[in-house]
């Protein structure tokens, strides 16, 4: 079961996974970390000029992270149904590198700042890789599942 | 690369062998720590290895020399002109120095941590609950020494300190200031006999 983007790779020689379809019927295909930065710019030249979301989540306990980009092909004319595809790129959990889409899509920039402070996946030629969410002098990546929260006191039976 | 360079040497501070202080006022609890000097780093050494012959004693608080006119200062902007410290309602850690009477706010002295306790005055101090306090402080910044001096590891300290209040309240040692402020009662409800079987119980 392959879709038309997938079939479009194929013939082009670029490697991939496909990885089915989400309930939705949009496309979803897995993506070496060393070919990302190229089929994204690959991608962005097939007309996907829309980075809908980027996300981040840790896929098992000691496992792999997956970094996920929602790609829209936004055109005039199109109103409803616009082409879309899911791309997910996986990194090794001791040296999480993965190329950084900015310089394709700039509204990845936010995305990937969070994705790097929640789980320390690092994005290659990000202009200003650094935590958004937490403080700067924190420690750990809280969304990972082997994280463990550290014992900080909060006012808790206060009423 | 000026930027990366003075956080490379904001990463260079460490609490390396911090002696502690302690003062005592009407009002206002406050403790500073302050560096060792060179020499009494291989004096305090030599006293570690006899102390861990002796089982379990508290931590001395080491009493930091007061200071004359001290005036209030802000910390250099090349390390983000912004003081370091650990806010919570009972413990408010600064790494400056604190003059207790002036309350003087020298940032730049960031050599030292200033302990402030219980600025509420939610619970009733008295002088031995206070060392206690001033101990474990002592305790847990011998604790970190080698770490960097960030917001985190104040932060690690001020809630270890946090957690050892609310233990003191729980074991009867301290009780709460019925004529504070805010009667909010932060770490529970009062209760009687709440802790007698020496067993902590679930809130």
């Amino acid at each position: 079961m392959r879709g038309p983007l997938s079939a479009w790779l194929v013939k082009h020689g670029l490697v991939h996974r496909s990885l089915g379809f989400d309930y939705q019927g949009i496309e979803t295909l897995q993506i070496k970390p060393e070919d990302w930065h190229s089929i994204a710019v690959i991608l962005y030249v097939y007309g996907y000029n829309y980075l809908r979301s980027q996300c981040a989540y840790d896929v098992a306990p000691g496992g792999l992270l997956a970094s996920i980009y929602h790609l829209t092909r936004i055109e005039y004319g199109i109103l409803d149904q616009p082409e879309e595809v899911c791309i997910k790129v996986f990194a090794p959990r001791k040296n999480p590198r993965i190329p950084s889409v900015f310089w394709v899509w700039k509204s990845a920039d936010f995305q990937e700042r969070e994705s790097y402070d929640m789980l320390g996946i690092s994005y290659d030629n990000h202009p200003r890789l650094k935590r958004i969410l937490m403080p700067e002098s924190w420690i750990g990546w809280p969304l990972r599942k082997d994280y463990i929260a550290p014992n900080f006191y909060e006012i808790q039976d206060a009423h | 690369m000026a930027a990366s360079s003075s956080y490379m040497a904001c990463a260079k501070f460490s609490m390396l062998g911090w002696l502690g202080g302690r003062r005592e006022l009407k009002m206002r609890r406050v403790i500073s720590v302050s560096p060792q000097e060179q020499a009494e780093v291989q004096e305090s050494q030599e006293v570690n290895a006899q102390e861990e012959e002796k089982v379990k004693q508290p931590v001395q608080p080491r009493p930091v020399e007061p200071q004359v006119n001290v005036k209030s200062k802000n910390m250099g902007r090349e390390y983000g002109g912004q003081w370091l410290s650990s806010v919570t309602r009972h413990v408010r850690i600064y790494a400056a120095y604190i003059d207790p009477e002036t309350c003087e706010f020298d940032q730049t002295q960031t050599d030292k941590l200033t302990l402030i306790l219980d600025p509420t005055d939610e619970f009733v101090w008295t002088d031995e609950t206070c060392y206690k306090v001033y101990s474990y402080f002592q305790e847990l910044v011998d604790h970190y020494e080698g770490a960097p001096l960030t917001e985190y590891t104040l932060r690690l300290i001020g809630s270890d300190i946090e957690h050892y209040i609310r233990k003191l309240l729980y074991d009867g040692e301290i009780k709460y200031n019925m004529n504070a402020r805010v009667l909010n009662f932060s770490m529970g409800k009062p209760r009687i006999l709440f802790n007698n079987d020496g067993q902590l119980q679930d809130v």
